[in-house]
C-alpha cells in the first residue's frame, strides 16, 4: 500500500469518531429539548 | 517520560469527578423508583443509549490491549481487536429484541431464564454474570492505578482509591440512571481526546513519511493486511468470543433493556461504529510504534500508549489523554457497578430472598449497599494486583458454555432446565479439560477436543447467521462452517489450545443442550415469560392471598422452580 492510503487508513478512525460524537450530541440536544416541553426525564 | 505534576493530577481528578457527580445529580430523587435504578424508563432516546453503550463497552483495557495487537501483529492487528470488539455489540441486537419482545419489563437476562427454566438456569447466568462484573470493576480501578503510577508522582493505591470512591459517589444514588447520564459526557470527552490525539501523535512522528521509513523494517506478516498469526492468535479466538461477552455481559443487557424499543437497531450500530472508530483508532498508535521502532517501558507493553502519550504529547494533550483513559475506565466501572446491583436486587434477593414479593425499599438498599461492598471488594483485589488475565479466560468460557443454552431456550420451546444446567456444567468443565491440558492433548483425545470444537465453530457462525437471517440460513451456514471446518482442524487446533478449548465450550454445551432437550417433552409457552417478568416498583401483590397471581390458579403458567 501506498505512504496515502496508509495514512487514509490510520486517520479514518479518528474522523469517524468525530461524526459520531457529532451525531450523538445533535440527537441528545434534540432528546433534551423535548424531555423539557414534555415534562419528561432524559432517563 | 514526562509525568504529570501531583497537583495537576488532583485538579484533573477532581474536576472530572467533581464534574461527574454534579451532572448525576440531576437526576437524583428523594424517592427513587427500583425499576428505574435498574434499567431507567425502558425508553431512553437514541443519543444517550448509543453513547451509554459505546462508553460502556469501551474500557481501558480496550486502548492497551487494541494497541499491544497493532504492536505486535502491525497492519491488521487493531483491526482484529477493535472490529471484533464491536461486532460484540452488533451481534446482541437480534436477541436483544427478542429478549424485549418476550419480557419488556426485564431487568437481567437471568431473571429471563428464571422465568424460562427456574433457579438453577438463572443463577449460572447471573452467577457468571456477578463474577464478570466484579472482574471488570477490578480491572478498571487497577488501571486507574496504573495509570497515576505512571502518569504522576502519586502512588498506584492512590489512583485505585480516588477512582473507586470517586465512580461510587456519582453512581451510587441514582444507579443505572446516573450511569447513563454520565456515560454520555464521559464519552464525547473520550473521543474528543482521542479526535486530537491520534492526529498529533501520527504527525510528530513524521506523518505519511513514517511509512516509508518504517515499512521496510518490520516483518513480512505485519505488513501484511491478512497476517495469518494475527488472524489464528488475536482475530480467531476474539471472534469466537464476540457472542459470549455480548450474552453474558449484563451491562449491554441492562441498555438493551434501557432504550427505546424502535431505536434499538440504531443504537446498536451507532455504538459498534462509535466502538470501533474509538479503539482501532488509538490500536493504531500500537502500529505506528511498531514502525517508529519504538520499544516499550520495560517490554510490558501495557505502557505502550501511555509511553507514546508522554513522549510525543505536548503537557496539554497529556492532560486529555489522563482524561480519555479515566473517562473510559470510569463509564465502565460505574456500568459494573449498576449491573452488579441489578443482578443482586433482581436475581438474588427479588426472586430468591423475597420470593418475586420484594418490598422496593429494601430492595432499593439492597442495590446500594451491593455497590458499596463491590466497591471496597475490588478496590481491595485491585491492590493486591491478581492474575487478572487468568480469571478473565475462566469468566469468558463460562460465557461460552451459556451463549447456546441461553439463546436456544428462547426460540426453541423444548429445552428444559436440566438441559441448561448440564449443558453448561458440561462445556465449562470441558473447556478447563482442554484449555489447562489436564489431559494430554494427542491422539483420540486432541480428536475428540478438535471435533467438538468444529462443532463450537459451526454453532458460533450458525447462531450469528440465525440471527439476523433466521433459522434456515443459520442451520445451513452452520453445517456448512462446521463441515469446512473439521478437516482444518483435526491435527491442527490442538496446537492452538485458547481457541481450541474456547469453541469446545460451544461445541459440548450445544450438543448437550440438545440431547437432553431430545429426552424431554416440553414444550414451553413463551408467553408465560412476559407473565412472570414484571416490574417491582407498580407490581403489588392482590391483599386477598400472600401467593403472587401465577401460583393462584388464574394462569396458564405455573409457577418456576
Amino acid at each position: 500500500m501506498s505512504s496515502y492510503a496508509l495514512t487514509l487508513y490510520v486517520m479514518i478512525w479518528p474522523v469517524i469518531a468525530a461524526g459520531v460524537m457529532i451525531t450523538l450530541c445533535v440527537s441528545v440536544y434534540r432528546d433534551m429539548r423535548k424531555a423539557r416541553r414534555d415534562g419528561t426525564d432524559l432517563v | 517520560m514526562f509525568q504529570l505534576s501531583t497537583p495537576t493530577v488532583l485538579l484533573l481528578l477532581f474536576c472530572f469527578y467533581g464534574l461527574t457527580f454534579l451532572v448525576s445529580l440531576r437526576v437524583g430523587r428523594k424517592d427513587e423508583n427500583v425499576d428505574g435504578y435498574m434499567v431507567s424508563n425502558n425508553s431512553i432516546g437514541f443519543g444517550m443509549a448509543a453513547a451509554s453503550m459505546t462508553a460502556t463497552w469501551i474500557w481501558a483495557a480496550s486502548f492497551y490491549a487494541a494497541a499491544s495487537s497493532g504492536y505486535k501483529f502491525g497492519l491488521s492487528g487493531a483491526l482484529h481487536y477493535g472490529f471484533w470488539g464491536a461486532l460484540m455489540i452488533l451481534f446482541i441486537y437480534p436477541f436483544g429484541r427478542r429478549f424485549r419482545e418476550l419480557a419488556p419489563k426485564a431487568h437481567t437476562l437471568a431473571e429471563i431464564m428464571h422465568a424460562r427454566h427456574g433457579r438453577s438456569s438463572q443463577m449460572i447466568l447471573a452467577g457468571s454474570n456477578i463474577v464478570g462484573s466484579m472482574i471488570s470493576l477490578m480491572v478498571n480501578f487497577t488501571a486507574a492505578g496504573a495509570l497515576v503510577a505512571v502518569l504522576s508522582p502519586l502512588s498506584f493505591i492512590h489512583g485505585v482509591l480516588i477512582a473507586g470512591f470517586g465512580i461510587l459517589g456519582y453512581t451510587i444514588w441514582s444507579g443505572f440512571r446516573s450511569s447513563v447520564l454520565t456515560d454520555f459526557g464521559q464519552l464525547i470527552a473520550m473521543i474528543f481526546a482521542a479526535v486530537v490525539i491520534i492526529p498529533i501523535i501520527f504527525f510528530q512522528l513524521g506523518g505519511p513519511e513514517l511509512f516509508a521509513r518504517g515499512m521496510p523494517n518490520i516483518s513480512a506478516e505485519q505488513a501484511s493486511f491478512y497476517s495469518k498469526t494475527a488472524i489464528l492468535e488475536q482475530g480467531a479466538p476474539y471472534f469466537v468470543a464476540v457472542l459470549a461477552y455480548a450474552i453474558g455481559n449484563q451491562t449491554i443487557a441492562q441498555r438493551l433493556f434501557a432504550v427505546r424499543e424502535d431505536l434499538m437497531k440504531s443504537t446498536f450500530v451507532t455504538a459498534t461504529i462509535g466502538y470501533a472508530s474509538i479503539v482501532i483508532g488509538l490500536g493504531m498508535l500500537g502500529f505506528l510504534a511498531l514502525l517508529a521502532g519504538v520499544q516499550p517501558v520495560d517490554g510490558d507493553l501495557n505502557n505502550l500508549i501511555p509511553q507514546m502519550a508522554s513522549t510525543y504529547l505536548p503537557p496539554f494533550a497529556v492532560g486529555l489523554f489522563f482524561i480519555m483513559v479515566i473517562g473510559s475506565l470510569s463509564s465502565t466501572a460505574d456500568s459494573d457497578l449498576s449491573a452488579l446491583s441489578a443482578l443482586v436486587m433482581t436475581d438474588v434477593y427479588g426472586k430468591n430472598m423475597a420470593k418475586g414479593k420484594p418490598n422496593p425499599k429494601t430492595m432499593l438498599f439492597v442495590g446500594r449497599m451491593t455497590m458499596v461492598v463491590a466497591t471496597m471488594l475490588a478496590v481491595v483485589f485491585a491492590s493486591l494486583k491478581l492474575d487478572i488475565l487468568t480469571m478473565l479466560i475462566f469468566v469468558g468460557a463460562l460465557w461460552g458454555a451459556i451463549v447456546f443454552p441461553v439463546i436456544a431456550s428462547l426460540y426453541w420451546g423444548r429445552i428444559t432446565n436440566a438441559a441448561f444446567t448440564s449443558a453448561a456444567i458440561a462445556g465449562f468443565v470441558m473447556f478447563l479439560v482442554a484449555r489447562f491440558e489436564l489431559l494430554e492433548l494427542q491422539g483420540v483425545v486432541a480428536l475428540f477436543f478438535e471435533l467438538f470444537a468444529s462443532v463450537g465453530g459451526g454453532v458460533v457462525i450458525g447462531l450469528m447467521a440465525f440471527g439476523f437471517f433466521g433459522r434456515k440460513v443459520g442451520f445451513t451456514l452452520g453445517g456448512l462452517a462446521f463441515l469446512v471446518l473439521a478437516p482444518f482442524a483435526f491435527g491442527f487446533l490442538r496446537d492452538y489450545p485458547v481457541l481450541l478449548s474456547s469453541l469446545t465450550a460451544y461445541g459440548i454445551s450445544t450438543v448437550v443442550c440438545v440431547l437432553v432437550s431430545l429426552l424431554s417433552n416440553e414444550n414451553f409457552d413463551f408467553d408465560c415469560i412476559n407473565e412472570r417478568v414484571v416490574a417491582f416498583h407498580y407490581n403489588p401483590v392482590p391483599e386477598t392471598s400472600d401467593k403472587p397471581a401465577i401460583e393462584q390458579g388464574d394462569s396458564p403458567c405455573p409457577a418456576t422452580r
